[in-house]
């Protein structure tokens, strides 16, 4: 979090000016008890009525000038915390952008949305009560007692016992009760996890009847959750009624002895009646701190997981050599291996093929066999661990990697659209394109029919990751995306799956037309999807088991003869 | 307006409906909190009367002093023990009905109609059991805790203004208002710049949850500097928007501090004019009890109103688990509905017609029958609507005309519970409930020995990967089943049913992600538990579907086409062509 404060210097006079004007009124405010006192030791007891009014014109002025003090102190506050925040949000959401994908994976999207959004609203806020009352309410508890002890120090000895004890009993009964909501959150979860189940296995759960099992285990959860509820809520409630008994005690005790000071006449009735006042106040402030303390500490961790987000560095092991211009659309691999993180198993292991301008690709596999790594390597998201990977005879570290991107169309497994219109979704893949040049690519991409569809054509609204459309349409608008920068390289990364067979089949005979004839790499599970590929890639386990066409695999490779076999069966081959 | 407040008083009564199984804890609860208040502001009144006493030097009375600084002793304990009960049963009232609210929620869910649960975002019905109820028990708390004694508080403090001093008490009743006015005035303006504030929040937060969740993407095109530009761009318009609502609406304390130092002044000024008032008997102690009163007063004001706010928020957050409480469950079983004992599997669907929505009819006229040891191979392009079948088979839904006969009974005539325990059924999203590898075993017979669990897992391949797993069948898996891939997961729910081997199948067939091998092993366990047993399959493999006794064809939600294979590639109509583009190349 310290880390961070770097970014509050450019509001260094707003940091300096907020703290200052709240405690002015907090000084303002402290100087009430003594104008009440000075009203009842010489305004009443001499009855003098103009001195009782001169002083509660004090008072209002008192009240104006703290009101003044308060707005400005307020105003330079939220200045700092807001514009702080903004520039905080600028940084972070540059830096995340420069990460790697091997970054990315690490740090996991969903990390990176929380630190962009809820934990920079918990700075926010935290900020901006810091510089208001962190420390306002101290300088008033102290502030309370200084006053207290120029009044009377015997007298003011109640307060140097009563501070310490409230400090002692709220920070105790925080204490106590911070765990024990973590638990409750916890049993929350599980009444959550459950409620979730129960409605994604519905079918399941009815099919074996086990509607009466899962109501008693939600019981039980339920129970223990409230539970656990009743037993921090009996330790919170506590914090109210044990204030009550330390402040009024202490007053009890403080006109005691003030009774005695006043006795023997050292002390004055309205000086009681100020003592009385400012332990008054002690109370309301501390409650506030109390709650400021929980803020800030929710800021300050909320900060360091900011921090140590911005502390992973950015940016990504490509070359800055921007000479590079024109290379051909071949690829080749030698004796690549990529490791993810921190695995201890490479998983992709002595790759090594070459594919030629213009050549149709297929790689094929098992789950987990290192198709989408194999693929993910050429546009340099990942780096071999050993070996390299050559585009256009050069190795793709020594490409920018904008250069490199720019040649390259992809189309993800998951395909996702983005807030916008069709068309600007499809101008992501080349930023001026023309209608032409779109309307190519949705017909190569079987996508003219999804535009058609919808009522103002490119121009229709897409809702946020695409909601608004069906599994397949996404599919075929996001390979039209790729397809509108006509790409020297085109990736397919298992990206026809909600295709029907129909549909799929055009798209493949639609690519393999092209007038530009990329290099296309097809990744399937299904054999008919890369038949007629060039060349086959057969992927099992990271390793290349065997590479070749359709036929020759068939007699030539154990993995790929088992795979199509699984889908045709012995029948289909006959 | 007026609809609201009818909406609320149905929401009240039925919140009501479920206080009243705590009637005596809320009785005692309301004694208590008013008995509190009560004591804790007399102790002020007490403490002026002992302040009147500590007139001067050598005038002070220690024996009076002395019985009045015990009686606000006695005060103050009893008032802070009478706060801590009420703080406790508050506790347990709000609770525990909150618990009886999610029970009845729950439950509900166990009987809604599968309609229900297929057209209501999960995420929705979650956060009504969850989150809204959540912060209903806030709100409740609140309203329990600081409502009644905010009003106690009031009346108490005006009745012993008013005995203090009639006009003083008069002053403070005229002038407090205005704080609440301020409030209510500022709040009124600061509205509209919440509104832009939480508007342009959302739409940074929309923008970073797509951009960042999809990075991968945005790197591939290359697309970071456009992003930065439109970030920059929303994060300038927040902070506008931002400053002016955190500003302005952290006026509301200051303002109300101001009024209330104005009214703390006018108390002080009218008070000390009292005191020095010829024969008055109004004394410093009196003006110090009713400057503490003064300060009081307006306090429970500002809290009734944010704690008016978090009810009208609690009881939005109760209309919505109401909602789903209220909803009307699946139609129970008929009566004299029997239980069918273990079915011979002869399936008969004679003339069905349904739809789930009555402008788009899925099914018509559907007769098929399928004699004991059958398969039924249902076909079509994703989407088509094959779980519909399913649906209608296992009775999650039922038909809108003609009937389904299992053995020759309509089954709307059978438990549904019986029923479906003459199905087994492994669906392609495979579904574990978080537990122990074995308790998913199990869950089809609940009594199954060990040795039967072992065997079936055996059967169905998954032994082996079981005893694999760090603690073998004691593994304890979540929801998503954790480390297992879906082929193994696949394998569990087969297992399933290998141990209570029901008369009747359901199979779906696997269509990717799995990995060639386990799918080899699930093709083979799943032709085990076909041998002799009533199946549908949502298939996939054309092994299958060569070997089915019946082909369904599905498109768009119809059986378009119904027959064997040969007899439906001599139709040469849609079956052909899907099988055609599907399994004899793509020329």
């Amino acid at each position: 979090m310290i880390k961070l404060l770097k970014y509050l210097k450019s509001y260094l006079k707003e940091c300096i000016l907020a703290p200052l004007f709240k405690m002015l009124e907090a000084s303002f405010e402290l100087f009430v008890p003594f104008v009440v006192a000075a009203i009842i030791d010489n305004g009443i007891k001499n009855a003098d009525k103009a001195y009782i009014i001169q002083m509660c014109v004090v008072l209002v002025i008192l009240g104006i000038v703290g009101f003044a003090s308060t707005i400005t102190a307020q105003y330079y506050s939220a200045k700092a915390a807001v514009g702080f925040t903004k520039k905080l949000k600028h940084i972070m959401f540059s830096h995340l952008q420069s990460f790697s994908f091997s970054k990315i994976d690490n740090i996991g999207t969903d990390t990176m949305i929380t630190r962009m959004t809820s934990d920079m609203n918990q700075v926010q806020t935290g900020v901006n009560l810091t510089l208001r009352l962190l420390l306002r309410s101290p300088f008033i508890v102290f502030g309370a007692m200084i006053m207290a002890f120029s009044i009377d120090f015997q007298a003011a000895l109640v307060f140097a016992v009563v501070i310490p004890l409230l400090f002692a009993v709220v920070f105790a009964v925080m204490l106590l009760s911070i765990p024990m909501y973590k638990k409750v959150q916890s049993k929350l979860d599980e009444v959550l996890g459950k409620t979730r189940e129960n409605l994604t296995g519905v079918r399941v759960i009815r099919a074996f009847g086990m509607e009466e099992t899962e109501k008693e285990e939600f019981d039980a959860k339920n129970s223990a959750l409230t539970k656990m509820q009743k037993r921090v809520g009996a330790i919170s409630t506590l914090m109210n009624p044990l204030t009550f008994v330390i402040i009024n005690l202490g007053i009890v005790f403080l006109i005691n002895s003030g009774a005695i000071r006043v006795d023997g006449g050292s002390l004055t009735q309205g000086q009681v009646v100020a003592l009385y006042n400012y332990m008054s106040q002690i109370l309301v402030e501390l409650i506030k701190f109390a709650n400021l303390i929980i803020t800030v500490t929710k800021a300050v961790a909320s900060g360091n997981r900011i921090n140590a987000v911005l502390e992973i560095p950015g940016g990504e092991e490509g070359s800055e050599n921007k000479a590079i211009i024109n290379l051909d659309n071949s690829v080749e691999f030698k004796n690549v291996n990529l490791r993810y993180g921190d695995d201890s198993e490479d998983s992709l292991k002595g790759i090594s093929f070459k594919a030629e301008s213009g050549e149709v690709v297929g790689i094929i596999g098992g789950t987990g066999s290192g198709k989408s790594s194999l693929v993910n390597m050429i546009p340099a998201f990942y780096t071999a661990r050993m070996g390299e990977v050559k585009v256009g005879g050069t190795n793709v570290s020594d490409i920018s990697v904008d250069k490199l991107r720019e040649k390259i169309g992809i189309v993800p497994q998951k395909a996702t659209l983005f807030k916008g219109t069709i068309r600007e979704n499809l101008l992501w893949g080349k930023n001026d394109a023309d209608d032409k040049e779109i309307e190519e690519a949705l017909i190569a991409a079987q996508a003219t029919d999804v535009v058609r569809s919808k009522d103002y054509g490119l121009d229709s609204i897409v809702e946020q990751k695409g909601r608004n459309y069906s599994g397949g349409q996404k599919q075929r608008l996001t390979i039209a995306r790729a397809l509108v920068k006509k790409p020297g390289i085109l990736i397919l990364d298992d990206s026809s799956s909600a295709l029907d067979y129909a549909t799929d089949a055009a798209l493949r005979k639609a690519i393999t037309a092209l007038d530009y004839k990329p290099t296309v790499f097809i990744v399937s599970q299904r054999t008919s999807a890369i038949k007629h590929a060039d060349k086959i890639i057969v992927l099992d386990n990271g390793e290349m088991v065997g590479i070749g066409k359709h036929d020759d695999l068939l007699e030539s490779c154990a993995v790929y003869r088992e795979i199509y076999d699984s889908q045709y069966r012995k029948e289909a081959r006959a | 307006m007026k609809a609201r407040t009818n909406a609320d008083i149905g929401i009240l009564k039925k919140l009501l409906a479920y206080l009243s199984g705590y009637k005596l804890l809320f009785l005692l609860s309301t004694i208590s909190a008013a008995g509190g208040v009560i004591f804790a502001l007399y102790v002020p009144v007490k403490l002026g009367d002992a302040i009147d006493l500590l007139i001067g030097a050598g005038q002070v009375d220690f024996v009076k002093l002395a019985a009045l600084l015990t009686e606000c002793g006695v005060f103050i304990a009893i008032s802070a023990a009478l706060q801590w009960l009420t703080g406790i049963l508050n506790n347990r009232i709000t609770y525990e009905i909150i618990r009886d609210i999610r029970r009845d929620a729950f439950a509900k869910l166990e009987i809604l109609p599968l309609s229900y649960i297929d057209t209501h975002p999960y995420g929705d019905t979650v956060s009504r059991i969850i989150t809204d109820v959540d912060q209903l028990a806030d709100g409740l708390l609140l309203g329990f805790s600081q409502l009644f004694t905010g009003i106690v508080t009031i009346v108490t403090t005006l009745v012993f203004m008013v005995m203090l001093q009639p006009i003083i008490a008069l002053i403070v009743v005229v002038l407090t208002p205005m704080s609440l006015l301020a409030a209510k005035y500022i709040a009124k303006h600061t509205y509209q710049m919440f509104l832009a504030q939480s508007k342009t929040r959302a739409e940074q937060t929309g923008f970073i949850d797509e951009m960042i969740s999809e990075l991968k993407t945005v790197k591939a095109f290359s697309h970071e500097e456009e992003n930065m530009k439109k970030f920059d761009e929303i994060n300038e318009r927040l902070e506008e928007v931002s400053l002016k609502a955190v500003f302005y609406s952290s006026l509301t304390n200051p303002t109300t501090r101001l009024i209330n130092a104005i009214v703390y002044a006018a108390v002080a000024l009218a008070g000390a004019f009292f005191c020095i008032t010829p024969g008055g008997i109004f004394t410093v102690g009196n003006l110090s009890a009713l400057l503490y009163f003064a300060n009081q007063y307006t306090k429970p004001f500002n809290e009734i109103s944010s704690v008016i706010t978090e009810l009208q928020n609690a009881f939005a957050c109760a209309s919505r688990v109401f909602m789903l409480i209220d909803e009307a469950p699946e139609a129970p079983d008929a009566p004299d509905a029997a239980v069918l004992q273990t079915a011979e599997g002869r399936v008969e669907l004679d003339n069905v017609a349904f739809s789930y929505v009555p402008e788009r009819q899925l099914i018509k006229d559907l007769s098929l029958s399928t004699k004991p040891g059958q398969r039924v191979a249902i076909v079509g392009p994703t989407g088509s609507g094959k779980t519909t079948l399913i649906n209608l088979l296992m009775r999650f839904y039922d038909v809108d005309e003609g009937s389904v006969k299992v053995d020759g009974h309509d089954i709307r005539t059978l438990t549904r519970k019986s029923l479906r325990a003459n199905y087994g059924m492994v669906l392609q999203e495979t579904w574990l409930k978080s537990g122990t590898i074995r308790d998913n075993i199990k869950m089809s017979k609940k009594d199954a020995t060990e040795n039967e669990v072992i065997a079936a897992a055996k059967a169905s391949y998954a032994h082996n990967f079981i005893k694999r797993l760090p603690n073998g069948y004691d593994t304890v898996i979540g929801e998503d089943g954790g480390s297992l891939s879906q082929g193994q997961k696949q394998l569990l729910c087969i297992s399933r049913i290998m141990l209570s081997l029901p008369p009747m199948l359901i199979l779906d067939e696997a269509t990717s992600s799995i990995d060639t091998r386990t799918e080899l092993r699930i093709q083979d366990a799943f032709a085990k538990l076909m041998k002799g047993r009533t199946t549908f399959v949502v298939a996939h493999r054309l092994s299958t579907i060569r070997e089915a006794d019946v082909i369904l064809v599905l498109k768009d939600g119809q059986i378009i086409e119904k027959g064997k294979h040969d007899e439906l590639l001599n139709a040469n109509g849609f079956y052909a062509t899907l099988y055609n583009s599907q399994f004899a190349g793509t020329e």
